[in-house]
């Protein structure tokens, strides 16, 4: 298979990435195969359902994987830099500067045992070789930006002291606080209240404005993703299943996966009617079926869906993981094509994203 | 007027049917311990401070509001898992409790509470689904257990006939009748939570509170127990106390809403009333907030200033009004500050608490959506 040609202007490129887990009852493929890449200033939305691999994916490109999880196969690069193959120092280093990631914990994120300015300002101190009597006033300054109030008291306030949305708050000020090229969003604001979550999505937006920086944002909220996305990356069980544009994403939605998925959610201001559903649930991860993933619960299933779906081309930038033909019809091999030619014409239809 | 007693409040009457359950002032502190022994009072959590509402027999009452609200506490209280503070609440005609309050007793008037033996009676009636599908099961039980269980202890059932009941009830709720000898572990979260629905329905019951029951599934999993629930109620006629914080699962399933802001209802109506015709500044502010699975659709919004206060230390006046866009846009009144607005309906059905609900109109809501956002610069 061919190597995706980088886009121009990509910060983000991952390729063929691949982070195992090699537990005792066997081995979990987290994150099987994914590509995708993000632009600056760009915002990347990944969906999909609880373990689909999307927290793995970031903590991958964060090299933050811990046994006994592997990264297996694939690259990750950083504008012209290739992030596996930093030495550990080099990797520390990209972390206080180029990226940031806001974790989906925040508590697991925030030293417990020290006030929240000071962490901050060690970021500060760390990133700029600052004093840190100054990177203390840079913190106070970021904790009002990101909307504290009364951010002097609170700077020297400890986490627990802190409401959920004001400790989400400043794990972003603290993300932010050293200019990163790449934000990794782990669900900023699934544990919060929308209210606050409203507050904190206007705030990245304003921020993202500020500093053109490229953010990866991850949810299983497709409100958040709509509200917040330029692209979107659709997950399932460890493969990207969908991608393309926000709009054609929810627009025309090529995969039964994201079809189901947008059809399944009540909507505001939608009258009652009986929702769609998705049968079955996600398959067991140490027992994953043969061929799609999603063969199982899908209602076009065919019998060539035995045989692993091509990654096609369904217009331009739009790509989707599936054997129905962009007009969604069954692939000219016919419906129920024998294992072998299904193989070669998957082989034929998929291009290396 | 100064009210001091938030428990004042009318309750929205029901526009027709018959009603099933009656809440009155309702009121549910939880001491705050302190002191050199940890045993004198310090303080109140005042989790719910006087609501009031009736609910038609068939109809889903849906209850929203952030975290911390008081909405479980309140689902809690009416089927008295928890004992009220103060306030009554009616079931089909029967008293459950009715609990004067402070000054009442004062004044010589007694509590009322229905015996152990009739509640337990009563108990049948009024079943409840929580949110944790994995927290709420027991996970040395299996599920013929689980399910079975209030059957028997009611003696509804014998050791004999109760698998055969609970066959029926697991088909009932789409769960495979052969995984009756299997524990909770072996589930999936929907599962699970089909487990506990299939449990609340084991006692025939008029009235289910549906805490957050679909809060913790995925998507996909959360519309297979929507639907299901609807259907159940379609088939038993049931009767529906639906809390959750999602505003579209509520808007989805419920015949009215209550809006519920730091122990208190502030705004009750019909569904299509309330989302349609918004008139408590916090509502507005809610449905403005929820992002809209729409690309095209990156509406502005109106962006509340700061957090949620906390209930043990609820703001004087409007409990909303540390926070509130139409109180700043209408200069500071300082009837906002010092007096408890009114529950009071503005409309046959729709009742809102909110000196100036009838400011809350297209022109002011748009205006504070241009002018929201928490950024500092
Ligand atoms: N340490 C580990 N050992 C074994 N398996 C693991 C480990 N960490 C993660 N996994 C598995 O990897 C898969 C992907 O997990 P991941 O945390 O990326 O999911 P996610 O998409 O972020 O889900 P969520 O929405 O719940 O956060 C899951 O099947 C998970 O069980
Ligand atoms: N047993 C208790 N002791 C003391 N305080 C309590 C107790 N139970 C609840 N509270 C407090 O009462 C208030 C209301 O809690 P409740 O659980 O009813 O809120 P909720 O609206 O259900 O929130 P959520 O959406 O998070 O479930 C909160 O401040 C909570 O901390
Ligand atoms: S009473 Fe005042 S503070 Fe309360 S909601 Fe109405 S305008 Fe806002
Ligand atoms: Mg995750
Ligand atoms: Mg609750």
């Amino acid at each position: 298979m061919t190597q995706r040609p980088t886009r121009t202007g990509e910060l983000l490129s991952i390729d063929g990435l691949k982070t195992h887990f090699y537990t005792q009852d066997g081995v979990v493929k987290a994150v099987d195969g994914v590509s995708f890449g993000i632009r600056n200033g760009e915002t990347l939305g990944v969906v999909g359902e609880s373990g689909c691999g999307k927290s793995i994916t970031a903590l991958s490109v964060m090299r933050l994987i811990e046994r006994p999880g592997r990264i297996v196969a694939g690259s990750i690069r950083l504008a012209d830099r290739d992030l596996l193959a930093l030495s550990d120092e080099e990797m520390r280093d990209v972390r206080g500067n180029a990226i940031s990631m806001i974790f989906q914990e925040p508590m697991t994120s925030l030293n417990p045992v020290y006030p929240c300015g000071d962490q901050i300002a060690e970021a500060i101190s760390l990133h700029e070789g600052i004093h840190r009597r100054e990177a203390g006033d840079r913190a106070i300054e970021m904790l009002s930006q990101v909307g504290i109030p009364d951010a002097k008291r609170r700077a020297r306030e400890y986490p627990h002291q802190l409401s959920g949305g004001m400790r989400q708050r400043v794990m972003i000020a603290m993300a932010l606080s050293t200019n990163p090229e790449l934000l990794i969003a782990d669900e900023p604001t699934t544990a919060l209240d929308v209210t606050i979550q409203a507050q904190i999505l206007e705030l990245m937006k304003a921020l993202r404005e500020r500093n053109r920086m490229a953010i990866m944002l991850i949810t299983h909220d497709l409100g958040v993703i709509a509200e917040m996305a330029d692209d979107v990356v659709v997950m399932y069980s460890g493969k990207v299943v969908e991608s393309s544009d926000v709009n054609t994403v929810f627009e025309q939605p090529h995969h039964p996966y994201t079809k189901g998925l947008l059809a399944s959610i009540p909507r505001l201001g939608e009258k009652r009617h009986r929702l769609e559903v998705i049968q079955g649930v996600v398959p067991n991860p140490l027992n994953l079926p043969k061929g799609c993933l999603f063969k199982r619960r899908c209602p076009s299933a065919m019998p060539v869906c035995d045989t692993p779906p091509p990654l096609q081309e369904i217009q331009p930038g739009h790509l989707s993981r599936c054997w129905l033909t962009p007009a969604g019809e069954p692939p000219e091999i016919g419906a129920d094509a024998e294992a072998e030619t299904a193989v070669a014409a998957a082989a034929a239809l998929t291009v290396e994203a | 007027m100064e009210t001091t007693n938030p428990g004042a409040q009318p309750a929205a009457a029901p526009a027709a049917g018959e009603t099933l359950l009656r809440v009155e002032n309702l009121v549910k502190h939880f001491e705050i311990r302190g002191g050199l022994l940890g045993i004198s009072t310090i303080g109140a959590v005042r989790a719910v401070d006087g609501v009031s509402f009736s609910v038609r027999k068939g109809e889903t009452l849906g209850l929203v509001g952030e975290s911390g609200c008081g909405k479980t506490t309140l689902g809690k209280v009416i089927l008295r898992l928890i004992p009220a503070t103060s306030g009554k609440v009616t079931v089909k005609n029967r008293v459950l409790f009715d609990i004067p309050t402070e000054e009442e007793r004062k004044a010589g008037r007694r509590a009322t509470v229905l015996d152990a033996g009739e509640m337990k009676k009563a108990r049948r009636d009024l079943q409840v689904v929580f949110q944790d599908p994995y927290a709420s099961l027991n996970p040395r039980m299996s599920v013929g257990e689980i399910v079975g269980e209030g059957p028997l202890v009611h003696g509804l059932t014998d050791k004999g006939k109760r698998e055969d009941l609970v066959r029926e009830l697991l088909a009932r709720v789409g769960l495979n009748q052969s995984h009756i000898h299997r524990y909770p572990h072996e589930f999936s979260g929907g599962q699970r939570q089909r487990i506990g629905i299939a449990r609340a329905l084991a006692l025939n019951p008029d009235f289910v509170v549906c805490d957050e029951p679909v809060s913790a599934l995925d998507v996909s999993i959360q519309s297979q127990v929507l639907n299901l629930l609807d259907d159940l109620q379609q088939e038993l006629g049931l009767t529906y106390l639906f809390i959750a914080h999602n505003l579209a699962v509520v808007e989805h399933i419920s015949d009215r809403v209550g809006v519920m802001y730091l122990g208190m209802m502030v705004e009750l109506a019909e569904v299509d009333d309330i989302y349609v015709r918004p008139a408590h500044p916090y509502t507005v502010a809610l449905l403005s907030a929820v992002p809209d699975p729409n690309p095209r659709n990156r509406r502005r919004r109106v962006i509340l200033k700061g957090d949620i206060p906390s209930p043990a230390n609820p703001p004087s006046g409007c409990r909303f009004h540390t926070r509130c866009w139409l109180r700043e846009r209408l200069g500071n009144p300082e009837q906002c500050t010092t007096v408890v607005p009114e529950f009071r309906e503005i409309q046959p059905g729709h009742a809102v608490a909110c000196h100036f609900a009838e400011e809350v109109t297209p022109d002011t809501i748009g205006a504070a959506a241009r002018t929201g956002g928490p950024v500092a610069s």
